[in-house]
């Protein structure tokens, strides 16, 4: 009885089992057309996203470009331990850190004030006017913004400092001034930003059920009462994600920008992991050595992403996956 | 009703600061176009604050006198366009299959394209993938490590799955093969996700510098953006960096390059503000 039993369900196993591969071969033969459709992407993905994972190999190497990749000699944490040995890593490390966190905290709130502000606006044409002119900066590139920069800031010409003198004070060359490297940066991203980040925050109040702002009226709130009550709860959850979420991409700086606007004099606050990795490895051909600070950086950058949509989705939001 | 009166003094008060919004944000701007339109001695006089002082064109002329910028702004259309039409039909051929419920294999197609989102190996790997390729000193090195952006292919995709499903079904039935109903029905539908991934595209191609700066070294291959940093930026790691970088190129011959790379981004915005504002809020509910 028992042997029967278990000799049916193998045959019934092993009828699954080729069933499953029958019908994998009629679904393969059926999609084969959206497969060759598919192909190009795949290669893509394979060669310029998975590929250069296999490059990061260098970093536990003394690659040159004369022996290539497969007969580097193998040198095992060589360069981490060069890293994190050096007096470069504290520096890259607390800039990189220091930058994204003041420039997360300086940036964060302007986005939300703009929204809020938008939305009481009555007159439909002014208000999609003044939209439109606040996301302009975010279609221009870093480089017209960062000479946008250098050009104001300049010390003979430039406006800030024609400004400066006019009320009678003294001009300054903020762009070799370490102190002010920072101040710089992060203006400049919020100029940058602001109004692109403002269409989410817009989209959250859109979403905002209008029969609550008529109980508010009811109930007698006032315009700010009823942002304050009304507005601000209802786009709460989406400040708590957009901030978190924010806050797990910190550390990737825009180091394009950075890359335009310092120089040696400001290294000492300016320079961070992906410029650093620029200029060892493209400038200075060290590509062992910079590959493995890059290595680094993605691996705490991965760190903080995962983290943050784990918190994001532990507070019941969406998460970015 | 007392809060529909048209001019309230909270909103006199909130006009006031978004006016001011504008200005902070179109000043820089103006001021730029100012500068690039007005003579020399006004300019390095400092006297051009909001118009051009001594209006004329020769920043311009002076600029499209040598075929540096010329040449420069030709490669910049030629990679723009080449690129975006490259990216618009990578997109589009991979989001169709991928839209279709039960294509074989879907789930692990799609992790193995959501993941990249968060593998970043950084400069130095893609630059050897690149190197190794030989695409070095080539259109292909802006075109081919960038062909999908994960991003936008979720955006399409989501689109795509969001389609009637009868249509294909329809032409299936009448024998279409997926390539025609791609071509001739799904994309041309679908022309307002296209044009909303395709501003993404167009931008990110009109003002990539990073890439470029990287992965050419012919400077006759330089688009805009690379000539304009080295009009900012003399002699990276030399001294020269210490100088006052904006002294020393002549200020409106700079500001007219400028204004020149503004100019089609500007044309493009307001126009294409609708489907940008969409694409952002595409991509925020996710596939």
């Amino acid at each position: 009885m028992a042997g029967s039993n278990t000799t049916a369900l193998r045959k019934g196993g092993m009828r699954v089992f080729r069933s499953y591969w029958s019908d994998l071969r009629k679904r393969i033969k059926r999609d084969r057309q959206l497969l060759i459709l598919l192909i190009p992407c795949l290669v893509f993905y394979l060669i310029f996203r998975y590929g250069p994972l296999s490059g990061l190999a260098i970093a536990f190497m003394d690659y040159s470009v004369f022996t290539g990749i497969f007969d580097s000699p193998w040198v095992g944490l060589k360069h981490f331990s060069k890293l994190f040995g050096s007096d470069d890593f504290f520096l890259l490390f607390r800039n990189t850190l220091t930058l994204g966190f003041f420039n997360l905290i300086a940036s964060f709130p302007f986005p939300i004030l703009l929204a809020l502000l938008l939305n009481e606006v009555r007159v439909a044409r002014f208000k999609k006017s003044i939209q439109t002119f606040s996301y302009l900066p975010a279609f221009l590139s870093v480089v017209i913004i960062s000479s946008m920069i250098i050009d104001f800031l300049s010390p003979t010409n430039g406006i800030v400092n024609r400004l400066l003198v006019s009320l009678g004070l003294e001009s300054h060359y903020f762009l070799v001034d370490p102190s002010w490297f920072r101040p710089v940066y992060i203006t400049s991203e919020i100029w940058t930003n602001t109004g692109y980040d403002a269409i989410i925050y817009l989209a959250a109040v859109a979403g905002i059920n209008p029969t609550l702002y008529e109980a508010a009226r009811v109930d007698g709130a006032g315009r700010f009462r009823s942002i304050w009550n009304v507005t601000l709860p209802g786009i709460l959850p989406t400040v708590i994600i957009m901030f978190i979420l924010k806050t797990g991409s910190m550390i990737r700086i825009g180091y394009e920008k950075v890359l335009l606007l310092y120089n040696p004099m400001t290294y000492e606050v300016a320079d961070v992991f992906s410029t650093f990795v620029y200029r060892k490895g493209l400038l200075e051909s060290n590509y062992s050595y910079a590959a493995a600070v890059g290595l680094f950086e993605a691996l705490v950058a991965m760190v903080m992403l995962l983290g943050a949509n784990y918190i994001s989705k532990r507070l019941g939001g969406s998460g970015l996956w | 009703m007392v809060g529909q009166a048209r001019f309230t003094f909270f909103g006199v008060i909130n006009a006031i600061m978004l006016v001011g919004v504008a200005i902070a944000t179109l000043y820089p701007v103006l001021y730029i176009a100012a500068v690039s339109l007005s003579d020399t001695a006004s300019v390095s006089q400092g006297q051009v604050w909001l118009l051009p002082k001594g209006l004329n064109f020769e920043a311009y002329a002076e600029v499209l006198k040598d075929d540096k910028i010329p040449r420069a702004y030709l490669n910049t259309i030629f990679y723009t366009a080449f690129g975006t039409f490259v990216n618009l039909l990578m997109t589009a051929i991979a989001a169709y299959p991928l839209a279709n419920r039960d294509l074989v294999f879907r789930k692990f197609w799609m992790l193995m394209i959501v993941l990249t989102m968060f593998l970043n190996p950084g400069i130095i790997p893609n630059y050897l993938i690149v190197q190794q390729l030989g695409l070095i000193d080539s259109v292909w090195a802006l075109v081919l490590p960038n062909a999908i952006w994960t991003f936008e292919l979720i955006i399409l995709k989501t689109f795509y799955e969001n389609m009637s499903s009868q249509i294909r079904e329809a032409a299936l039935i009448d024998g279409a093969s997926e390539f025609r109903i791609l071509f001739n029905i799904v994309i041309p539908l679908s022309k307002p996700a296209m044009a909303s991934i395709g501003l993404f595209y167009f931008m990110g191609h009109w003002n990539s510098f990073f890439l470029p700066m990287i992965y050419l070294n012919d400077q006759a291959l330089y688009p805009l953006q690379v000539v304009l940093r080295g009009m900012l930026i003399f002699n990276e790691g030399s001294t020269a960096g210490l100088v006052d970088k904006a002294a020393l190129a002549p200020q409106a011959m700079k500001n007219a390059t400028i204004v020149l790379a503004m100019i089609p981004v500007l044309i493009v915005y307001p126009f294409a503000q609708k489907y940008f504002a969409k694409g952002v809020m595409l991509g925020s509910e996710k596939g």
